[in-house]
């Protein structure tokens, strides 16, 4: 098998796919120190944002700090290509504030391709990957055979350690307008044929998802005088923990405008569904209604939300966010018309529909290696997932555990206690999904724990360690905002006085002067009415120098908020935690194993998902808590006769 | 060789209790805590300031925490970990076994910060977890957590029956729209949609639900209608003569007793000492198709409390086992129950085959294969000393089982975990911060869970999607 001749080209890591997923997983490979190619179809297309021109909201934009936590790129370049800053739930306290900002599509693309090509160890090459290169599985390890490279459609070959494949929407894409299908991954590009069925023949069960874009508008066609304007938030709220500030001034942002469908809208959906294969086929969409055809349908007279987005500074395009439609192009038109503020809008590009395969993602395992062919690993749309952010989120840690795998060392998983990134992919590798998976805040159980303000403590520290993935700039800021912030913790519960000389101080706190035990300036930081300033103001000396960094700040008046119940929900982690801590042995044939008692259904659902944990076996519907105590008893044993 | 890799980094910070001995008639009754808060549930009750010698027994006064109300004067008996049954600390209370003292010293338990009813199988779970189990001790640990699981299943099913299960159900329903309306309200509410007032829905729900269960606590009556002791039930096509059989056991005439198919229609319940166990004996309507109304209600009724049985007294009469409905009887009920009692857990089952006086003395009773049976004459007399022996070891069985204890400790559980809902409503509604508010909430639906079970995350996701219009 290592017949290579002399100079057919080898890397540690090949990224197939230059999407959201490939270049993070391409970049967070180089960065771990992997000699890595990334192939693509179209090298200009590398970065792209093939929908909305936006990255972040809730629970995505939490998603976008750990990328950044995990040194990724998405947060830096979308401080650096932004025209439109403003964080959502602002009024909802601090755990779930959703960054989010409009995005420059061309900034965005010439920024990350910037990136992309001088990244060190990172080489670009064009390309279409109809087949993968396999060889015997390597013992000691699960699956079936052991990628060992990719044959590209010219027939020449590379040679790889690991493989990534990020193909999004490409693997048997389709394109729906109307009654027309044509086969494509995205408006003007080439599916990838060859790959899906190299992929089915392996053995991996594939689903089809659908998904959906709105038309685009002329900006110079919409009559914005007569709707809502929206201004972005002064000052911008960087993505990145590395920025201090974002690019662009807020008065130099541009505006966004809201408007709404009506019932004419409605009607020209309801008489002309027989015009509209995309929303009659049966293939899974969502339970949220991503198109308007699915808001008219299940929920008829109301009036539906039309955001009009920029596409870029100098852009001539608006994005029309919630009406993405696969009526036909004419009807579309008719359709834009009706509605208040485009009634004189002319249509660019008519929206479309895109039906494509992904893989059950219960075939991964939380490194996102698959559990049939070693060392390759899935990252973004393909395990059916939709947003950039997600992708994002799945690249990187692809991108580490394809590189960790080349040298041998063990994989980093992010729990599902540390991170967004961890419910996301312990969400998917255990129980799978049949619609387009979208992170949301009331996903995650220890919501209060897992801020976006605290993304680089839960996880700078690990990937620097484990991983090496992260720059010693980034490594020295988050290490320095952390012991800041413990000694802020410290002296702010070291001043305690009591409740009425606290009303004194600080006349506007709602504080029962009755308390009679003393009350720390931890505890009076609770207080809505509080920050870090208002108590400088009083106490100068020895809380001046934590407000001197306003980052640090703004982190000791979150910690304070959430302090008592995160005391307590600690606890909760830790018992999780404990779970977690007993891994299952990978080498498990569950549908053979003698030495434990379990049901064949339970059997089957474990052969599937293959859990690495005993916490993520027992999050799987159906596996008993008897069945665990089997598994555990099982794991016991094992251990102690491998330790004799 | 034990192991205990890993173990010692495993520690649960939360502190459990439970009653550990067995039911039933017993003189004393031993309730158990592990974990980290025992020593502080030691002081609250016995107002000692330092924890007695480990491992020696010593007689106090333990009085509830709150009320200071004295309940018993028990022996108490520490166990510092490691050197424990789970390897925490550990407290022993061996209290006089009234189910009163009981259960006043379980509610005392659960009053102390910190401290929660166990789990199934926690105990054991613990001690596996700390490596003081060795593999063969650990052997009948799923057995033993699959029977507490069931035998709790019943016992909240036994609890909730009725009004009470419709209150909890009811409750649980408007908490998880609450809960899904805030959420919905965090992950949607600024870029989607969300019709006005989605909040003020909300809070009005949680505060109609906080006088509800407030009022439900304060009311010490629906408590005692919480029914203790083995659940015994006689079942079996019509006329076989169950209504016979339980006047007989219970030596008074319950029920009426007639020739006529289809005399009771009704569930029948009687208290009774049956050889020393206490004993909940009801009689169901005889199993049968076709009927009329009230009667098929009966039936419905019937089927329902069998499943709640402990002990299901299975009546057939000898005369006649090859009619169709001692054949249906014997396929649709004998026959799973057999088949489902031997998992332990699983509900036990006694084949009675009555009017064995109507059998001739030389003519096999039957030419079908019966499952194993005893013979009985609820006319003559018959045939009782064998049942009652019978009797007394599935009691013995059921009631000496730990696991069957929860009569009293499910009620410790269900106020503990109605007033853990009630006090993080209370949280929500002092919380300014709405991420604070949510995690009250969905505090509040976790207790609510142990009492009605579900719960997850795509229950709040699927009432989000099916009431609001969301997505893009």
């Amino acid at each position: 098998s290592d017949s290579a001749a002399p100079c057919t080209p080898h890397f540690d890591v090949v990224v197939i796919g230059g999407g959201h997923a490939g270049t993070e997983a391409a970049a967070a490979a180089a960065r771990c120190g992997s000699r890595t190619l990334l192939l693509t179809h179209r090298v200009d297309t590398i970065g792209q944002m093939s929908c909305n021109p936006s990255f972040g909201g809730i629970g995505k934009g939490h998603l976008m700090r750990e990328v950044d936590a995990l040194d990724g790129l998405c947060s830096r370049i979308c401080d650096q290509s932004g025209i439109h800053y403003k964080v959502l739930n602002r009024r909802k306290g601090p755990a779930v504030w959703g960054l989010r900002a409009q995005i420059d599509r061309k900034l965005y693309k010439q920024n990350m391709q910037k990136e992309i090509l001088s990244t060190p160890l990172l080489t670009v090459q064009k390309g279409a990957v109809e087949d993968l290169v396999l060889a015997e599985p390597e013992p000691g390890y699960p699956g079936k055979s052991r990628v060992r490279g990719v044959v590209l459609a010219d027939g020449s070959t590379i040679y790889a350690e690991s493989v990534i494949l990020t193909t999004g929407t490409f693997l048997r894409g389709m394109i729906i307008i109307g009654l027309e299908m044509h086969p494509a991954g995205r408006l003007g590009d080439q599916p990838s044929i060859g790959l899906a069925q190299t992929l089915e023949k392996l053995g991996f069960m594939v689903g089809r998802l659908k998904t959906g874009t709105p038309p685009r508008l002329g900006k110079e066609s919409i009559n914005f005088s007569i709707l809502n304007k929206h201004t972005p938030d002064d000052p911008s709220i960087p993505f990145s923990f590395l920025s201090d500030s974002v690019w662009i001034k807020p008065e130099d942002q541009l505006p966004c405008y809201l408007t709404h469908t009506n019932p004419r809208v409605d009607a020209i959906v309801l008489e002309n569904l027989h015009l509209n294969s995309h929303v009659q086929e049966t293939t899974k969409g969502p339970r949220y209604c991503p198109s308007i055809e699915s808001k008219v349908l299940r929920f008829p007279n109301r009036l539906h939300q039309v955001w009009l987005e920029p596409e870029g500074m100098d852009s001539d395009l608006i994005y029309p966010q919630g009406l993405s439609v696969t009526l036909p192009a004419e009807l579309q038109e008719k359709m834009i018309t009706c509605i208040r503020g485009l009634e004189k809008a002319k249509m660019v590009h008519p929206g479309y529909g895109v039906q494509y395969d992904y893989l059950d993602p219960r075939q991964i395992s939380p490194s996102l290696e698959t559990h049939l062919v070693q060392r390759l690993f899935f990252a973004g749309q393909i395990n059916g997932t939709t947003g950039y952010e997600e992708a994002a989120a799945q690249g990187v840690i692809a991108g580490i555990n394809a590189s960790l795998r080349v040298s041998r060392k063990p994989p980093f998983v992010v729990s599902r206690t540390e991170g967004y990134i961890g419910v996301l992919i312990d969400d998917l590798t255990t129980l799978g999904t049949s619609e387009p998976y979208r992170m949301f805040t009331s996903r995650v159980e220890f919501r209060l724990s897992l801020r976006p303000d605290n993304a680089d403590t839960r996880l700078t520290f690990r990937a620097h360690k484990e991983a090496g993935c992260v720059s010693s700039q980034r490594f020295e800021r988050a290490l320095w905002m952390k012991s800041s912030l413990e000694e802020g913790i410290s002296v702010l519960k070291s001043i305690k006085f009591s409740s009425s000389k606290w009303k004194k101080l600080i006349p506007q706190i709602p504080i029962s002067i009755n308390r009679s035990l003393p009350v720390s300036a931890l505890d009076v930081l609770k207080y809505e009415e509080v920050d870090m300033e208002s108590l400088v103001g009083v106490l100068p000396e020895p809380l001046e120098k934590y407000t001197a960094c306003r980052e640090l700040a703004r982190r000791l008046k979150i910690e304070a908020s959430y302090e008592s119940v995160l005391s307590y929900q600690l606890q909760e982690i830790k018992e999780v935690q404990q779970d977690e801590a007993l891994q299952l042995p990978h080498e498990l044939d569950y549908l053979t194993i003698r030495d434990v008692s379990l049901s064949q259904e339970v059997r089957e659902k474990l052969h599937l998902s293959r859990p690495q944990t005993i916490g993520a076996a027992s999050r799987i519907p159906g596996v008993t808590p008897a069945a665990i105590i089997n598994l555990l008893r099982f794991v016991r044993s094992t251990r102690q006769s491998r330790q004799q | 060789a034990r192991c205990s890799t890993s173990a010692e980094s495993l520690v649960p910070s939360s502190t459990i209790f439970a009653l550990s001995s067995g039911q039933g008639r017993c003189a004393i009754a031993v309730i158990r805590t592990s974990g980290p808060a025992s020593g502080l549930a030691l002081r609250s009750l016995t107002a000692l300031q330092e924890p007695p010698p480990a491992r020696r027994a010593c007689l106090r006064l333990l009085r509830h925490p709150c009320s200071g109300e004295p309940l018993d004067r028990s022996l108490v008996l520490w166990f510092p970990g490691p050197q424990s049954f789970t390897g925490e600390d550990c407290v022993e209370f061996h209290v006089h076994g009234g189910p009163a003292v009981v259960s006043g010293v379980l509610q005392a338990l659960g009053s102390v910060p910190g401290l929660r009813p166990a789990e199934a199988g926690e105990f054991t779970r613990r001690a596996f977890a700390h490596g003081k189990l060795s593999l063969t001790e650990v052997e009948g640990l799923a057995d033993l957590i699959r029977a507490e699981t069931e035998a709790q299943r019943r016992q909240a099913l036994r609890q909730l029956d009725g009004e009470l299960s419709q209150l909890c159900q009811g409750w649980a329903k408007t908490l998880t729209k609450a809960l899904a309306y805030v959420e919905a309200y965090i992950d949607f509410g600024e870029d989607d949609n969300l019709e006005e007032g989605v909040l003020e829905q909300a809070d009005r729900e949680v505060r109609a639900l906080e006088v509800a269960l407030g009022s439900h606590l304060r009311d010490a009556r629906r408590g005692q209608r919480l029914l203790s002791g083995a659940n015994v039930v006689v079942t079996g096509p019509p006329n076989a003569g169950k209504s016979s059989l339980v006047n007989l056991l219970s030596q008074k005439p319950v029920s009426i007793v007639s020739p006529e198919p289809g005399t009771t229609r009704d569930v029948l319940e009687t208290p009774v000492d049956l050889a020393g166990f206490p004993v909940l004996l009801s009689d169901t309507a005889g199993l049968r198709e076709g009927v009329g109304a009230v009667e098929q209600e009966g039936v419905r009724r019937a089927r329902h409390r069998l499943e709640q049985a402990d002990i299901i007294l299975g009546v057939l009469d000898a005369s006649d086992l090859a009619s169709s409905s001692s054949c249906s009887f014997l396929d649709t009920v004998v026959t799973p129950l057999l088949a489902q009692s031997q998992d332990s857990g699983g509900q036990r089952l006694l084949l009675l085959l009555n009017k064995s006086d109507l059998l001739s003395a030389n003519a096999p009773a039957c030419d079908i294969a019966l499952p194993p049976h005893l013979l009985l004459s609820c006319h003559t007399g018959a045939g009782m000393d064998s049942l009652l022996q019978a009797l007394k070891t599935e009691l013995a069985a059921v009631c000496g089982d730990p696991s069957t204890g929860p009569p009293l400790l499910t009620r410790v559980r269900h106020q503990y975990h109605l007033q853990g809902c009630l006090d993080a409503l209370g949280h929500y509604q002092l919380a300014t911060d709405l991420a604070l508010a949510a995690e009250a909430l969905r505090q509040a639906r976790r207790q609510l869970n142990h009492l009605t079970g579900g719960g997850g995350t795509e229950e709040i996701l699927d009432l989000i999607f099916q009431d609001f219009c969301v997505g893009k």
